[in-house]
């Protein structure tokens, strides 16, 4: 994972904004329980080869909830309506979001990346390259790699595709690495890797400290 | 610098997360165009003004126009802004001149590329990369800033002599590069503010 801690500035930081009205500090600690709770299939890694990053980091945890929402939310004597009213609805549909591009998204772009469509097809991908306009070869994108194979003059798709469960393994605080070590274990715990993670760290607390500071006149609905 | 698309991107995510009530699509467009702003200090280096990452990466604009829109707003008898588009506008100005400070120069201080930050007073160019690890074994580990004796040091790639930002204007290498993405974290952000503008729209309109 990029760290947790990345994840949640990431989260608060789109959350503040698709909250509006319904923000406040228990919706933002639910929105924290819900960008942290796929890291609980680290724990599952004790007991399944290369659950970390499968088994809640499949993007089908975001159709079904986002299925889930949509279909109580849209009928008769809704549940979620019933319980928690609109702000439960907004919250539901807020957390779908921050799970998908804050915690999911990030992780597809990070190391050996998510078992993006495990049960169905058990592979891992990653998300890497970049896209350039350049004066000479126009625009180049390298994210999916499309060759024709010389020999068999098939066309090959490589969208960063990797192993499966079985010969992926992501580091994580809870299991260094698949096999246990001799002597002691070096557990690491990173808060932040790279400029970029600091970045959103400082990013996600200036957003929370700005609209803490924001004065609404009275009148306008904040929304 | 790392690419304006990319600014762009955490401003659109600033705009959409502190605009409030004062959100609509002519608002964001203000906060997006002032979080790519500072980047256009490579196309005045050509011009022979300051140098790529310096003149408009300067924290003395981002504190001066911040400044000025406090004692504009706030001090004057009548505020100009006040009386042309009253709150609306007050709070669009200071979200884009956070965007313009957050997004257009802190995304660069945070990247190898760097950032003149003090310039004009120093030409030297400052960058925050490092990383901050807790280890079982070694305790607290940070390497983004030296902490001396009563100083704190930034690694610096150089002076606006010696260091040279590339970009489309400025370029780096032998042939001319407009760079959007540079890794697949970029591109997930730019895809989540991308969503994100109309995933505003939705749960507003449709509260869900």
């Amino acid at each position: 994972m990029p760290t947790s801690t990345v994840h949640a500035a990431v989260a608060f930081l789109v959350a503040v904004g698709l909250l509006g009205e319904y923000y406040d500090r228990r919706a933002l600690a639910i929105i924290l329980g819900i960008v942290l709770f796929p890291e609980l299939d680290t724990a599952l890694g004790l007991v399944m080869d290369g659950a970390h990053r499968t088994v809640f980091h499949t993007l089908f945890t975001s159709v079904v909830a986002a299925g889930v929402v949509y279909w109580d939310t849209s009928r008769e004597g809704s549940w979620i309506r019933g319980r928690w009213g609109a702000a439960g609805v907004r919250l539901a549909w807020v957390g779908v979001f921050v799970h998908t591009f804050a915690h999911l998204g990030l992780d597809w772009a990070h190391l050996s990346g998510i078992n993006i469509a495990w049960p169905l097809v058990d592979q891992f991908f990653s998300l890497d390259g970049e896209l350039y306009y350049s004066a000479t070869e126009g625009v180049v994108q390298t994210f999916v790699d499309v060759a024709v194979d010389p020999e068999t003059g098939r066309q090959q798709v490589d969208a960063g595709g990797g192993g499966t469960t079985a010969t992926t393994h992501v580091s994580s605080p809870v299991q260094p690495s698949k096999e246990p070590s001799e002597g002691p274990v070096d557990r690491r715990f990173p808060i932040a890797v790279g400029g970029w993670q600091l970045y959103f760290l400082v990013v996600g607390a200036f957003t929370l400290l700005a609209r803490r500071v924001q004065s609404t006149p009275k009148g306008t609905k904040e929304s | 610098m790392p690419p304006t698309l990319l600014s762009v991107a955490v401003g659109v995510l600033l705009g959409v997360g502190l605009l409030g009530a004062a959100f609509d699509r002519r608002s964001l467009a203000v906060v997006a165009l002032a979080a790519g702003l500072p980047d256009a200090d490579a196309i005045l280096a050509v011009l022979g003004v300051g140098a790529a990452n310096a003149s408009l990466h300067s924290a003395f604009v981002a504190v001066g126009a911040a400044g000025l829109l406090y004692y504009e707003t706030e001090r004057r008898e009548r505020s100009w802004l006040r009386a042309q588009s009253g709150w609306y506008g007050v709070r669009v100005a200071w979200v884009a001149v956070a965007a313009y400070a957050v997004a257009g120069i802190g995304l660069d201080l945070f990247s190898t590329d760097a950032v003149a930050l003090l310039y004009p007073l120093s030409d030297r160019y400052y960058a925050v990369v490092g990383k901050l690890v807790v280890s079982t074994q070694e305790g607290l580990v940070q390497t983004y800033v030296d902490i001396g004796e009563g100083w704190l040091g930034l690694a610096s790639p150089g002076t606006v002599e010696s260091h040279t930002v590339g970009s489309w204007w400025t370029p780096a290498g032998e042939e001319r590069r407009l760079r959007l993405i540079e890794s697949g974290w970029q591109a997930i952000v730019v895809l989540t503010a991308a969503a994100a503008i109309p995933a505003k729209g939705l749960v507003e309109r449709g509260d869900r």
